[in-house]
């Protein structure tokens, strides 16, 4: 069986309104190696002003090459991020 | 040759084509107004959905016995689509292919249509939080770019000449970028990007879930047993880990089938072993893109 792995970045503790803008801290984005981290703008159809700091996140897309070294989790100043490791597919072919 | 210069050679490869660089195609095709929508968000790309999946887990997601097939003609349908009703914000019809420097520098000296600009690498920045101005975009996209400040470099000129693109192109791959080029959408060409994985997102597709979003390049590697000293320098350069030293030969071997004929680990050699074949001329090689 494989048991997926879960990441959750708390938006309480990284983001511009608890006065942690993602784009200036970055150290999870540096630190993974398989960088399973996205920085982006929320996802909303009329487009939002990019420049407004409160629309953007951290999340975890690549959940499936995650080791589960945990450096994010040491790295992180806000303490936002938790991961519970699962199965990596990590070098495995998806096919 | 593969199915896109078949297509859209005109009897040659397809970024060879002068004609599908050129403004008037680009009108035809409606591209500015295409782009304007792309990259308003272009972060939010992974985020969105197609066909009710996005890119989350998209490796456990693959794993499933029915739904990894579906998603996999969803998503190679999509990069290659070429139907009217493209979706920009999804990048439908951005369909790219790795090439060596050579032809880069043959793109930008020759056939790129003005203004031609650097800009900052938006898979870089959204991945690895690392702002890095290496695009090379050209043509109506320059235009599009240019009006979102926040992809422009500060303080360096961003326009460039032909010489100064040509130069810029040779400095990033000797540092190890591997140089792709890029229809958005298909069939007009106007970008030249220098990838490292696994941030490049087309790449990552590429290598991580074997999905054809990117080409390996119209060529492979060859190492000239006779030159090759054994000094490894080589294997540092390979962004998709086909070279590696053997002790008990003292040389370096290539594992043809990961190659993807960038010819960046070229700059690393000093005894003139590493050449680049056409991918045709390679048996077992020839139409494996
Ligand atoms: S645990 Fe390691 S591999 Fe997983 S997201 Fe964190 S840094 Fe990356
Ligand atoms: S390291 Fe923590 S605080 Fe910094 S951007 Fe990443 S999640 Fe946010
Ligand atoms: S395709 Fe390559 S150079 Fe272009 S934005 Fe993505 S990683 Fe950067
Ligand atoms: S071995 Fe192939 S893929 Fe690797 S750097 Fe050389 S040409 Fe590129
Ligand atoms: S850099 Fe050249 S000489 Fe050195 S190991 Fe590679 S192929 Fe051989």
């Amino acid at each position: 069986m494989v048991k997926k792995t879960v990441i959750k970045v708390d938006y309480s503790k990284c983001h511009s309104k608890a006065n942690t803008d993602p784009r200036d801290c970055r150290k999870c984005l540096l630190i993974c190696d398989p960088a399973i981290f996205l920085m982006h703008p929320t996802l909303e159809d009329d487009h939002p002003d990019p420049h407004n700091p409160e629309i953007w996140r951290i999340d975890p897309i690549w959940l499936s090459k995650c080791t589960g070294c945990m450096k994010c989790v040491e790295a992180c100043p806000e303490q936002a991020i938790t991961v519970i490791p699962g199965t990596s597919l990590h070098e495995m072919k998806a096919r | 040759m593969c199915e896109w210069c078949l297509k859209h050679g005109d009897g040659g490869k397809w970024y060879e084509n002068a004609r599908l660089y050129q403004n008037e195609l680009a009108d035809e095709y409606n591209v500015t107004a295409y782009l304007e929508e792309q990259w308003k968000n272009m972060e939010t790309l992974f985020l969105r959905k197609i066909m009710g999946f996005n890119s989350i887990g998209l490796g456990y997601k693959m794993k499933m016995p029915i739904i990894g097939r579906v998603i996999r003609s969803l998503v190679e349908g999509q990069i290659h689509s070429e139907k009217k009703n493209r979706n920009p914000a999804r990048a439908d019809g951005h369909f790219g292919q790795v090439l060596p420097l050579e032809d880069a520098q043959h793109i930008i000296g020759n056939l790129a249509a003005e203004p031609i600009i650097k800009n900052y690498c938006i898979c870089r920045w959204m991945q690895r939080g690392v702002k890095d101005a290496v695009c090379i975009n050209f043509g109506q996209l320059s235009e599009v770019i240019e009006k979102h400040t926040r992809y422009i470099p500060e303080g360096v000129k961003y326009r460039l000449d032909r010489e100064e693109a040509i130069e810029a192109l040779q400095e990033q791959n000797e540092k190890g970028y591997v140089a792709s080029v890029w229809f958005q959408p298909v069939p007009y060409i106007n970008a030249i990007c220098s990838c490292e994985t696994p941030e490049c997102g087309g790449l990552r597709l590429r290598n991580d879930f074997d999905l054809r979003t990117v080409y390996k390049g119209e060529y492979v590697i060859d190492i000239n047993i006779d030159n090759c000293q054994g000094c490894k320098e080589c294997v540092s350069m390979c962004q998709f880990s086909a070279l590696r030293y053997l002790p008990s030969i003292k040389r370096v071997i290539v594992d043809l089938d990961k190659c993807f004929g960038c010819g960046v680990c070229r700059h690393a050699c000093e005894h003139d072993a590493l050449n680049l074949l056409p991918r045709e001329d390679v048996p077992g090689q020839a139409g494996k893109y």
